[in-house]
């Protein structure tokens, strides 16, 4: 039967960040989420489901912590989920996070037509989990996705891009990144959730996995955006005009 | 002790949340003005499976335990107490008292359609000469043939213009004292009811409320609801489940006070700094956030019980009793937190104070529960 892969990443919710007196972000009291595109990836998936009757999985790696995810992400309809865990998968990068995906998607999942994945991640916004899983498998990749269907053996989709919408197609299987216009996530109800644990989780561990490359790039830090103000005030008359013009002149804003 | 949530609540807390902000939020203020029932709001609710929560999936619910239940109640009331009170009472008393008490075949017809949110329930017991004092009802059922014929008044019904389902309270042998009334389940095409009066409330003025008449109103006798002369029983189990629900609201009305005051405190600026600095108004936060607290496990213990089977009558009309009074203790503070802006119409706090007022009322008065705890307690 075919099926779809839904890859989903379980971030810190940034709703919770705080910024400490000094500047610092504070992760003390986060609560974590499924990454917004990634519940765009999941819907599409289970949409699809829904109209072509196929079998809908949701794959994720992540930290043993992370069983709320593989819970919300069956909650929203898949059918059932692939959950890659240890407690050093904490940071990984995209290239290691592919690798894995990979490596299980080939090894344990095998058939399957479409991978669906979010545009990028909530946190890091990289966009190379997509690009770099289908490299791995062999398989077409088509980014920036607002829109596409399934025929006979191929994908249709539209890309939106800066000049505007390239409709591209491609065989199956294949690997889609897709953007936010492309569906609004339905809200999973009560029952949804409180079935969810009864579906079939398939959980590895880091040891069943072949050896992870090391990671390619090093964080040095992570810090709040700053905005300074210079709390200059102008007024709207003529000569107030002229110093604002002097102003922005000096600072380099105009020409 | 474990106090934590499973991660299915905790999920779920989140989606009502989600819904809430997308749903609700919206729309509070105005359905307020308009004393408006939502009924676009209550599709997506019945849509989203939100309305027979605690309800057992077989009949159309969701098959959550009743702890689920009262967190989904406290956030809806946390952007709209009319909402969260509609959902509290429909599930966690009309749908409920079917449940523990109706005949498969009632459960069927009627427990069902109420479960999935495709008819709402309301609840007659209340007439105008008996609200604490329920033995001075005077709505009577008369075995006449193959039916129940209902006489009487009752006001205050909640949902009164907009159930399809009563559940109504009615003596069938005054003689017998508590053990003479009857409940019976009567469909809104029953012959000879009829919705009366609408009242124009304080607040919670999307819930609407009115009398309902019954005159000569014919019911099959198979809509009696459990046995003759068990209706008072049955209704303070009702009131048990019921009280935890209003608990739940208040808990809600508590914490959107909390951050409307949090919010208020931190941008307002009096005096060059903002007013959270001072002293007595980060005092008024702090014992906010302390009763919110208390109340909050007074609450969802009650619930717990519930749910484990335990008896829970002292704990539910305690949770009701402290968190109602919190509620209307500290919407009073948050309007004076707001200064002159939490007095204006547009302020969520003007609001809140207005709809927290009816919680020390309703679903057994403060006096009410304190003489249930009392009458416990002093066994």
């Amino acid at each position: 039967m075919p099926s779809i892969i839904a890859c989903f990443k379980w971030v810190v919710d940034e709703a919770y960040i705080r910024r400490s007196p000094s500047g610092d972000l504070d992760f003390s009291a986060v609560d974590y989420k499924i990454g917004e595109y990634d519940r765009n990836a999941i819907e599409e998936a289970v949409r699809l489901k829904e109209t072509l009757g196929v079998k809908t999985i949701a794959i994720t790696v992540g930290l043993p912590e992370a069983t709320k995810g593989v819970k919300d992400a069956l909650s929203r309809g898949t059918d059932e989920a692939y959950f890659i865990a240890d407690s050093s998968f904490g940071n990984l990068e995209s290239s290691q996070t592919a690798f894995i995906l990979a490596e299980v998607i080939r090894t344990r999942i095998e058939q399957y037509d479409i991978i669906i994945c979010g545009e990028g991640s909530s946190d890091l916004y990289a966009q190379q989990v997509g690009p770099r899983l289908a490299e791995k498998l062999g398989i077409p990749c088509i980014s920036f996705v607002q829109k596409f269907s399934i025929g006979k053996d191929q994908l249709v989709a539209e890309r939106r891009v800066e000049e505007g919408i390239e409709v591209i197609t491609a065989p199956l299987p294949a690997l889609v990144t897709v953007l936010p216009d492309i569906n609004v996530p339905s809200i999973p109800g009560v029952k949804d959730t409180l079935m969810a644990g009864k579906k079939p989780i398939v959980k590895i561990t880091k040891d069943e996995l072949p050896p992870i490359g090391q990671p390619l790039l090093r964080t040095v830090s992570i810090t709040a955006s700053r905005m300074e103000r210079s709390c200059e005030r102008f007024g709207t008359d003529a000569p107030e005009i002229t110093r604002f013009v002097g102003s922005l002149r000096k600072k380099g804003v105009v020409g | 002790m474990d106090f934590k949530f499973t991660e299915e609540q905790e999920l779920i807390r989140k989606n009502v949340r989600e819904f809430c902000v997308k749903n609700v939020e919206p729309i509070a203020a105005e359905i307020d003005e308009n004393s408006r029932h939502p009924a676009e709001l209550f599709e997506k609710l019945s849509a989203g499976g939100w309305m027979g929560i605690p309800i057992p999936q077989e009949y159309g619910g969701a098959g959550a335990d009743f702890l689920t239940s009262i967190i989904v109640v406290e956030e809806l009331s946390r952007s709209c107490s009319s909402t969260g009170f509609t959902v509290s009472t429909h599930a966690g008393i009309m749908c409920m008292m079917i449940l523990l008490f109706g005949t498969e075949e009632q459960k069927k017809i009627y427990l069902t359609p109420m479960a999935e949110g495709k008819r709402l329930g309301a609840f007659c017991l209340t007439e105008p000469g008996a609200g604490t004092d329920v033995m001075a009802v005077t709505t009577a059922a008369v075995l006449d043939g193959n039916d129940y014929v209902i006489n009487g008044t009752k006001t205050f019904t909640s949902n009164g213009p907009t159930a399809g389902t009563y559940i109504v309270f009615a003596w069938t042998d005054k003689s017998a004292g508590r053990k003479g009334m009857s409940t019976f389940i009567v469909p809104r095409e029953a012959p000879g009811l009829r919705v009366g009066e609408h009242f124009k409330k304080m607040g919670l003025r999307s819930s609407q409320t009115s009398e309902i008449i019954f005159k000569d109103c014919r019911v099959p006798k198979n809509n009696l609801l459990g046995k003759e002369g068990a209706g008072l029983p049955m209704a303070m189990t009702g009131f048990d489940g019921g009280r935890v629900g209003i608990a739940a609201q208040c808990i809600g009305i508590l914490q959107a006070a909390l951050d409307e005051s949090v919010r208020y405190s931190k941008e307002r600026v009096q005096f060059g700094s903002p007013i959270a600095r001072n002293q007595a108004i980060a005092w008024m936060i702090a014992d906010m956030a302390t009763d919110l607290s208390a109340a909050r496990f007074l609450t969802y213990h009650a619930a717990w019980l519930k749910d484990q089977k335990l008896p829970f009558s002292k704990e539910a009309a305690m949770a009701k009793l402290y968190a109602s009074e919190a509620a209307m203790r500290h919407t009073i503070k948050a309007v004076q937190i707001h200064g002159g802006y939490g007095y204006c119409k547009g302020a969520k706090v003007e609001r809140l104070m207005r709809d927290a007022k009816i919680t020390e009322i309703y679903e057994g008065t403060s006096e009410a529960q304190r003489m249930v705890i009392s009458g416990i307690v002093l066994r």
